[in-house]
């Protein structure tokens, strides 16, 4: 820059500099009707013109930087904003407008709105049971589940209209809620708690091409009618979180439970779609380890003692099927730690799934240790087959299930197909595909492998329950084994018919003992249900 | 009468421009009350009107005062300080009464009607400088004093005031409690418009030039250094923050428009940034603050809670906003932002005005930079062009920092969001600058004889090349 004894500004510059100063210097002479000091002629105006005019552009930087953050709060994150749970404003809306009813697939009402004791709005739930999905909406306790996840558009803070967050404003009623109407089936849903009865445990049903939900269960769980209960809804909620079964807990997203074998498929869609074992891939020393297990650097796996131990060497098919623990400690370590990871990834693993739901993320190893988080080879080939310290949800193994239904396909699960706006415009939510787990043909391969875990000779006896009458099964029991004297957690997933598939399945029986005993039956029957199959 | 007043010196003269701004002032004001009062209602009209009516008559009447005593000044500054005033009077009205309530004369007056008797007083004080302000020698022949006063009200605050909200702003004497920072931003403009003009000659003879570096010579690097320590000690006494970052960017600013050289503001923000790193090491208050701004939401019921809240008031208002008094200021009778008649204003505004409507609002502090710019651009001599641009600077300037602080482009500070916020002092201090700017603005206000004050600059800047050119031959 040029000082006042400096070099002489550029060109173009001083150009820019005159037009300032006639623009300003004029006034001066022409209005200057006053003469200004006494005694002389006004004097030359300081030269701060050329200053003023960078402070100017300064000036209007910062102003620029506030226009900029107004457009990012105003317009970017507005919608973000406004459907914040922590926002009040849901609070104020709630007030003003009825909350949207929430509709299972036929149209039955889950949530609406009546009126309490003192005129105010309560929150009704017809089906109790769907608490896990449902959840509530309570001026005390705020919402849950689809209550919660739904909340802006429940209470019509988030329209569906195109740009009518811009005409409300000119609308008598601001608020427009919506109605949801979700995937979930109350039939099904109401069979699936009647077969779960008091258990404890969980159950997830998926339609595999689309990823819809259409049962889940959770047991126990609350009543959210007692919750929002302006009266008892405390001394219920405070109950409720003193109990340690905890029946807040959805178990079928937030459980994390030992797999046990129902893991084993998603080894054999990390060794297949890795080309670390094939179909035919056998080990000889396999039937001899029957008897005295595999020594794995000082640990012995063993199969449990079946009595359908074959002569020879076990194959992928017949390993699946009669649920060999050795045969996938070999694949597993095969396969090695960092393919079993980034496969079950590939899955859903490691992350929480993306649903509208709160969802643990499932894992396969605790992590830290020093093979790809692995401690050791023992603790990758006990976690081949399920257990070690591989931990999982009832949804993540529903999706496993549904994957291969789908022909290695895994669909983003959901539970809201559309939402209806007051005025009848409809806002359908389309089905996603979420990722390529694995190929059609390897996805055909382990189809075909849980079918006769299912269906097969020596398969009937582990999983034989879980067919459907009439229609061709497949699927994969579990036992997971907690240690100690504690009874193992009784496991299945599975899908019929295994040609189209309709229905994926997650069973879970807390302490069920193996998985023939309530997860297998508890699962044929519900698939039965579903496809209007007599047993 | 007319002749009366002729004789009496006085020639009225008209301000055409003035009065139609005011109009459309007025009418804007109405149709906002109009709306105000329809949402509160639920049918059109303009309900109990008397505030706006009192306001309005007070801006015709000041007018009217401009007009007869035939003051030639910018008519343009007015209205938009009575635009935004009135926007403040519209959302005062509209914000839950008893959020501050004061007991004057016997009668309990709440916001609304409190906030206007300080627009009142303000404005009052506005209309008698531009009116009876007719030399600036009283603020350019005392400068030291005025920088004395100014010291010595900070001490009084350091020592006597009392702690509001975190911060040692407020002094009470007696019955009578106001916030001198807003005082002590004008007397620092007038000291420093006073002090640079006035070594501004002495700087035209060259620099100190070491190793291509340009230190600023000892007149201005003093005042840096006094500067940076004065905003450092409100920092940690008063713990201010908002007021010394706006004490040393307007000085910054002027430092700037007077020598022109970008050196010393790098140097400047540098020290500044410098004696951040440092106070936010040491004071938990700053860290606090810097903590909140980076991440509110890690402590949304506590710390977080109102910057939180007043984001979900941007979201909520979106592009058009919800309408003057649709918006969620407060839940029921419980304010959900409670600083929201002070710090946080703009967010409010944001909300019911939507984005456009903080943009125009945003937009009327601009034209105030411009005209002041103007009047600094024209000004008959140094002192008179900084003092503009300081007594525009403090609103601006102030403007922003509260704004960027409500809108999370800067750590949220206390200070005021000029003729909007509640507060009798900023008001009465901002009725003053503008009043001040007013008078500059009036070519017919009376500077000291240009003779002998070329004089004095010649002299100086003789002395000043003498004094130079030895160093220059000691250095060589």
């Amino acid at each position: 820059m040029s000082g006042p004894g400096g070099t002489p500004a550029p060109r173009g510059r001083r150009l820019a500099l005159q037009q300032l100063r006639l623009h300003l210097r004029p006034r001066l002479r022409t209005r200057g009707a006053v003469p200004a000091l006494p005694g002389g002629q006004p004097s030359s105006p300081p030269r701060v013109a050329r200053s003023l005019l960078s402070l100017s552009l300064a000036l209007a930087v910062a102003y620029a930087a506030l226009a900029g953050g107004l457009a990012y709060w105003q317009v970017v994150q507005a919608q973000a904003l406004t459907a914040d749970p922590l926002n009040p404003l849901s609070l104020a809306a709630a007030r003003a407008a009825p909350r949207g009813t929430i509709y299972d697939v036929n149209g039955v009402v889950l949530a609406r709105n009546v009126r309490g004791p003192d005129g105010e709005r309560l929150r009704q739930y017809d089906y109790p049971y769907t608490a896990p999905v449902i959840g509530y909406s309570s001026t005390v306790f705020g919402t849950a589940a689809l209550e919660r996840a739904y909340d802006a558009q429940l209470t019509g803070l988030v329209s569906l209209r195109p740009g009518d967050e811009l005409l409300r404003k000119f609308r008598g009623q601001p608020y427009d809620p919506s109605d949801l109407h979700l995937s979930l089936d109350i039939n099904l849903e109401r069979i699936a708690v009647d077969l779960l009865g008091d258990q404890k445990g969980a159950v997830v049903a998926i339609e595999p091409a689309t990823g819809r939900i259409l049962a889940l269960v959770s047991s126990p769980t609350y009543n959210p009618n007692r919750v929002v209960d302006p009266d008892g809804g405390r001394r219920y909620m405070a109950s409720l979180q003193a109990r340690d079964d905890s029946p807040l807990l959805d178990r079928a997203t937030q459980g994390l439970y030992v797999p046990g074998s129902v893991f084993k498929i998603v080894t054999a869609i990390a060794g297949l779609g890795s080309g670390a074992i094939s179909p035919q891939t056998t080990y000889p020393d396999q039937p001899a380890e029957y008897d005295a297990g595999f020594l794995v650097d000082g640990f012995r796996v063993h199969d449990f003692p079946r009595g359908v131990q074959t002569d020879h060497p076990l194959d992928f098919y017949e390993a699946t099927e009669v649920s060999s623990n050795i045969w996938f400690a070999h694949a597993g370590l095969d396969i090695g730690a960092a393919n079993l990871e980034s496969w079950a990834v590939r899955l859903g693993f490691g992350a929480r799934i993306p649903v509208d739901l709160p969802s643990s993320p499932s894992q396969i190893t605790g992590g830290g240790g020093p093979l790809d988080g692995f401690r050791d080879r023992v603790e990758l080939a006990n976690a081949a087959y399920g257990q070690a310290e591989v931990l999982v949800t009832p949804l993540q193994m529903v999706l496993v299930a549904a994957t291969i239904a789908n022909n290695g396909v895994l669909m983003r699960p959901t539970l809201v197909d559309r939402l209806t706006a007051s005025d009848g415009s409809v806002t359908p939510l389309e089905p996603q595909a979420w990722s390529q787990v694995c190929s059609y043909d390897t996805a055909q391969i382990i189809g075909d492998a849980m079918r006769l875990a299912v269906e097969g000779e020596y398969g009937r006896a582990f999983a034989g329950a879980a067919k459907v009458p009439g229609v061709p099964t497949a699927g994969k029991s579990g036992t997971a084994e907690l240690g100690g004297d504690a009874a193992p957690h009784s496991w299945f997933i599975g899908y019929a018919p295994a040609d189209a598939p309709r229905i994926a399945v997650a069973v879970i029986v807390e302490g069920g003992g193996a998985g023939a005993q309530r997860a297998v039956p508890l699962a044929g029957r519900l698939m039965s249900a579903y496809l209007g199959v007599q047993r | 009468m007319s002749r009366a007043l002729y004789r009496a010196g006085i020639r009225p003269h008209l301000r055409w421009r003035e009065l139609g701004l005011l109009a459309v002032v007025g009418v804007s004001l109405v149709v906002g009350w109009a709306s105000l009062e329809s949402f509160r209602t639920g049918e059109l009209g303009l309900g109990n009107a008397s505030l706006l009516t009192v306001y309005l008559i007070a801006l015709a009447l000041i007018h009217v005062a401009f007009v007869v005593t035939g003051r030639r000044m910018d008519e343009i500054l007015f209205p938009t300080a009575a635009m935004l005033a009135g926007i403040s009077l519209l959302l005062m009205n509209r914000l839950p009464q008893d959020l501050v309530t004061q007991s004057i004369a016997g009668r309990e007056l709440p916001l609304g009607p409190l906030q206007l008797a300080w627009i009142l007083v303000g404005f009052s004080l506005l209309a008698a400088i531009a009116i009876f302000v007719r030399s600036d020698g009283w603020l350019r022949r005392y400068k030291y004093t005025w920088a004395a006063a100014g010291i010595a009200l900070l001490l009084l605050v350091f020592v006597f005031g009392d702690v509001v909200g975190g911060a040692r702003l407020t002094l009470r004497i007696g019955p009578i409690s106001g916030q001198p920072s807003e005082l002590l931003k004008v007397i620092l403009v007038v000291f420093l418009a006073g002090y640079l003009a006035e070594n501004r000659a002495l700087l035209a003879s060259g620099s100190t030039r070491m190793r291509g570096f340009t230190l600023p010579p000892l007149p201005y690097l003093l005042p840096m250094l006094a500067m940076w320590g004065l905003a450092l000690a409100i920092v940690i006494v008063q713990r201010d923050l908002g007021a010394a970052l706006l004490y040393f960017l307007v000085f910054l600013a002027l430092l700037y428009v007077a020598t022109r050289r970008i050196s010393y503001v790098v140097l400047g923000v540098l020290l500044f940034l410098a004696g951040g790193a440092v106070l936010y090491v040491l004071f938990t208050h700053v860290q606090d603050r810097i903590n909140i701004w980076i991440d509110p939401f890690a402590d949304p019921q506590g710390a977080g809670y109102q910057v939180i809240r007043a984001l979900y008031a941007y979201g909520r208002g979106g592009i058009l906003g919800t309408g003057l008094g649709a918006g969620l200021p407060s839940v029921g009778d419980v304010p959900s932002i409670p600083a929201i008649h002070t710090d946080f204003v703009f967010a409010a505004l944001a909300e019911e005005l939507g984005m456009l409507g903080a943009l125009a609002l945003l937009g009327l502090y601009l034209v105030i930079a411009q005209r002041g710019f103007r009047i600094a651009a024209t000004a008959a001599d140094d002192f008179r062009a900084l003092l503009a641009t300081g007594l525009t600077l403090v609103i601006v300037v102030q403007a922003a920092i509260i704004a960027g602080g409500n809108l999370r482009v800067l750590p949220l500070t206390g200070v005021t969001l000029p003729f909007i916020s509640y507060g009798g002092s900023s008001l009465l201090v901002n009725g003053a600058v503008v009043g001040l700017l007013l008078a500059l603005s009036d070519r017919a206000v009376e500077a000291p004889p240009p003779g002998a004050r070329a004089n004095v600059i010649r002299r100086a800047a003789q002395r000043a090349r003498q004094v130079g050119g030895r160093v220059e031959e000691a250095l060589s």
